[in-house]
């Protein structure tokens, strides 16, 4: 039963990642509405696959990336960025930081679900590509 | 594992998303115009609008909304530039931005009527463009002038802009702190996560940033957040806010006397697994003050409509227990129980009436903006003062009052304020005001004051542009002003036009809204406008029958008895007057017939249809019957007092729909009665409601 926790600043983008996601098998869906509260509620539950925006407020996905990334236990949690067109440049930053896969909006239901799986049904895709970037 | 999500599903929540992003952009835009005009820099302003637009183009993105994927990027480029430059902009850059805003709210607009949007203007687009660069201009050295306590303030995880944010709220005198929050699932339980925390620390102080930290640097937990901080409140009041020890509070100046000497302080290693310890032994609870939820209005219609039937069933009830009472059978609990369920009927309808509630200061979110665009088109110098506190309003009556507030603002401006040469030669400042206070009153009313220091109303030429005598008394003035199409311009201004005056506000005010209107002026010196509305609209148990072949309704708690007509029953019928006796548990009782009080038919006809019915009314507690044709029921209806004052007649307590999209009128029995001159009615009206 995959626990997912969903971070976006946007009630509705959260509820779009969360219908695209629903339909993988028993996923548990907790959703955050800033890097902060993500990175709170990182510390109080475990979970097997984090969805992040990187546009937020007090602290962007990238930081909630280096910060998860430094945190022993959670150096393995697969992570996918979601971000807007434009925001490009950041996906270097934010890949080597330590996210696994990056989708822009707009992105269609399939691909995310796809990234997904794959990060939860593969673990060894989960790792950080780049170790010694680690923030 | 193929999807069928469609993203168009979530164009309402989108659509209602980015009117809020709107809302706070046009909050910031302003406050970044303000900033501007001082030649000042308004980082945080700033960031929340590159934000606000950051997200509206990602959704837009999603739904498939092009055009205003295409404004928003060109706004937002400028102002991620902006951002970068410290929180400034060009004045040049303001117009641009807020036609921006504009176009996607149009936008909006239209997809929440259900046709496309319409394509970005082209030449919007590329003015929007066009600010880059000069946004990169704006942008002059910043000299620093404090020193920060590099090592408290982790100076290398800050953005220079928010160094300088700082570092400007220390030599602006106030002090720069770092509050530290740990956070648990035991606070977390008591509502203390760190969004709680960071809404309740926004309200001490200037949240700079916020910094997740771990291992040595969170003091010994295992998470802790640095708030860093611009703030006037003292470390009590801080650490009150996020739920005292242990969390900490230190200073970020670099010479601070008193604290500088203190470095990165650990935290009491014993207290906190032991406070952690105790709190997660506790249920974890429902979340206080758990923000905002967002609800469709008629949802809670729907919740007042099961009220309703609650409501219709409690009426049988009591007759069925006052019939019980009077067989002799001994109803006194049964009566007790009944009172007390009386009031928490009172209790829930006033809590659902509590959620549909607004603040009035989201209400007027868009007068600041209205006030800016009269600035320009009237080169008029003008300050809006808003000082409505927390008041609240009920959505319905929010809704029809705005365009009145929006239309007395809009005159003030227009016609009252001066120029600003005028305002001088006449002694008062240039710059003109406008103040729009408002206050709830125990009357459950809400009073608006909106006053202007402008030239105050010319008696005289209102009389003359209404071709009427100079009237003496401010309540004449107002009476003429509210005449239909009065205008004292000769030619339409662009912002107020012409004809299109002040009986629309006092028709919506008095008439839809059922409240008062009043004003104050002095020639030279400004008007005062106050509006008194009700704080929510109306809503009456009503008995609904038909008379002559059309349906009315009338206030349940004004009916004392419904009883059957009969030829038996009446002692004499109606005369020439209209007026015949019915006898009920052996007293006659006058019999009006309603039809002719309505005015529906000749007086030709004599005697008392089969099964006729006649509602009791008490007037000054002496019983009135008035016979009615046909009951067709009882329910609950949103009473309306007539809008057009041509068919506002005493014994008409307003008009509502039934459900059949007809407007059916409710009448008052005893001002109808009264007002053909059987007696005054008595205490009851309409309105009562759970009696």
């Amino acid at each position: 039963m995959p626990e997912v926790l969903v971070v976006d600043d946007s009630k509705v983008m959260r509820e779009m990642v969360v219908a695209c996601l629903r339909p993988y098998p028993e996923s548990r869906f907790t959703q955050a509405s800033s890097g902060l509260e993500a990175i709170e509620q990182l510390s109080l539950k475990p979970y097997d696959l984090l969805v992040l925006d990187l546009n937020m407020p007090d602290i962007g996905g990238i930081e909630v990336v280096e910060f998860v990334r430094g945190q022993d236990h959670l150096r393995s949690l697969p992570i996918i960025i979601v971000t807007t067109r434009g925001d490009e440049a950041s996906r270097e930053r934010a890949l080597a930081a330590g996210a696994n896969r990056f989708m822009t909006k707009p992105f269609t239901p399939d691909s995310i679900q796809g990234a997904a799986r794959a990060l939860l049904e593969k673990p060894q895709d989960a790792k950080p590509q780049d170790e010694a970037s680690r923030g | 594992m193929t999807t069928s999500v469609e993203f168009a599903e979530f164009l309402p929540a989108y659509l209602a998303e980015v009117d809020e992003l709107l809302a706070s952009a046009q909050r910031d835009l302003l406050a970044v115009e303000e900033a501007v005009r001082r030649g000042a820099a308004q980082p945080r302003a700033v960031r929340e609008l590159f934000r606000a637009l950051h997200t509206i183009k990602g959704l837009s993105a999603m739904v498939d909304v092009e055009p205003i994927v295409s404004v928003a990027h060109w706004m937002e480029t400028s102002l991620r530039l902006a951002d970068q430059a410290g929180g400034r902009l060009p004045e040049s850059s303001v117009e641009p931005l807020v036609e921006g805003l504009r176009a996607i709210e149009q936008r909006v607009r239209q997809l929440g009527a259900g046709k496309p949007a319409s394509p970005a203007p082209a030449n919007l687009l590329e003015r929007l463009e066009a600010l880059g660069p000069h946004v990169l201009e704006a942008a002059p050295p910043q000299p620093r002038r404090v020193v920060l306590d590099a090592e408290a303030a982790f100076a290398s995880k800050l953005a220079p802009s928010e160094r300088g944010q700082l570092e400007a709220g220390l030599a602006a005198g106030q002090r720069a702190v770092r509050l530290d929050f740990v956070p648990s699932a035991g606070r977390a339980a008591q509502g203390l996560t760190i969004n709680t925390v960071r809404e309740r620390v926004a309200k001490l102080g200037d949240i700079v940033k916020v910094l997740p930290l771990s291992g040595a640097a969170a003091g010994g937990a295992s998470l802790a957040f640095a708030l860093l901080l611009i703030t006037s409140s003292d470390d009590a009041a801080l650490l009150d806010a996020v739920g005292g020890a242990p969390a900490t509070v230190r200073s970020l100046e670099a010479d601070a006397p008193e604290e500088a000497a203190v470095p990165l302080a650990p935290l009491p290693p014993t207290a906190v697994p032991v406070a952690v310890a105790e709190e997660e032994m506790e249920e974890p609870e429902v979340r206080r003050g758990g923000g905002l939820l967002r609800v469709e209005v008629s949802r809670l219609d729907e919740a007042m409509e099961w009220l309703a039937a609650l409501v219709v069933n409690r009426s049988r009830l009591t007759r069925a227990v006052t019939a019980l009472t009077a067989t002799g059978a001994p109803t006194r609990e049964l009566t007790a129980i009944l009172q007390e369920n009386g009031r928490q009927l009172r209790d829930l309808r006033s809590a659902i009436l509590r959620l549909r509630m607004v603040r009035v200061g989201d209400v007027l979110e868009r007068l600041p903006l209205l006030v800016r665009g009269l600035r320009r088109t009237t080169g008029k110098s003008v300050r809006l003062e808003l000082d409505v506190g927390d008041a609240e309003l009920d959505k319905a009556v929010a809704d029809r009052l705005l365009p009145a507030l929006v239309h007395l603002v809009r005159n003030a401006v227009d016609h009252a304020l001066e120029l600003p040469e005028e305002r001088v030669a006449a002694g008062k400042p240039p710059e003109g005001l406008v103040h729009l206070g408002c206050h709830a009153r125990s009357s459950g009313q809400l009073e608006i004051t909106l006053r202007d220091d402008g030239r105050g109303v010319d008696a005289k030429a209102v009389a003359k542009a209404a071709n009427a005598p100079v009237p003496e008394s401010v309540d004449g003035l107002l009476d003429l002003l509210c005449r239909p199409g009065l205008s004292t311009r000769q030619e339409a201004t662009s912002t107020s036009g012409r004809g299109m005056g002040m009986d629309i506000v006092r028709r919506i005010v008095v008439e839809q809204l059922g409240g008062e209107l009043r004003m104050e002026t002095r020639k030279g010196a400004g008007t005062t406008f106050t509006l008194r509305v009700p704080l929510t609209v109306t809503l009456v148990d009503a008995i609904v029958f038909e008379c002559a072949g059309l349906k009315y309704a009338v206030a349940v708690g004004t009916v004392e008895e419904l009883i059957d007509v009969d030829a038996l029953r009446v002692v004499r019928p109606a005369g020439a007057d209209g007026l015949g006796l019915v006898e009920r548990r052996g007293a006659a009782v006058p019999l009006l017939s309603l039809e002719r009080l309505l005015g529906r038919t000749a007086p030709a006809q004599a005697g008392v249809s089969r099964g006729a019915k006649a509602l009791i009314v008490r007037q000054r507690g002496e019983p009135v019957a008035f016979a009615v044709d046909r009951l067709l029921g009882q329910q609950e209806i949103v009473l309306r007092p007539l809008e057009d004052p041509l068919v506002r007649v005493p014994g008409v307590a307003g008009a509502t729909d039934l459900g059949d999209g007809k407007p059916t009128l409710v009448l008052d029995l005893g001002a109808l009665g009264a007002a053909h001159g059987v007696r005054r009615k008595g205490a009851a009206r309409p309105g009562e409601w759970v009696s």
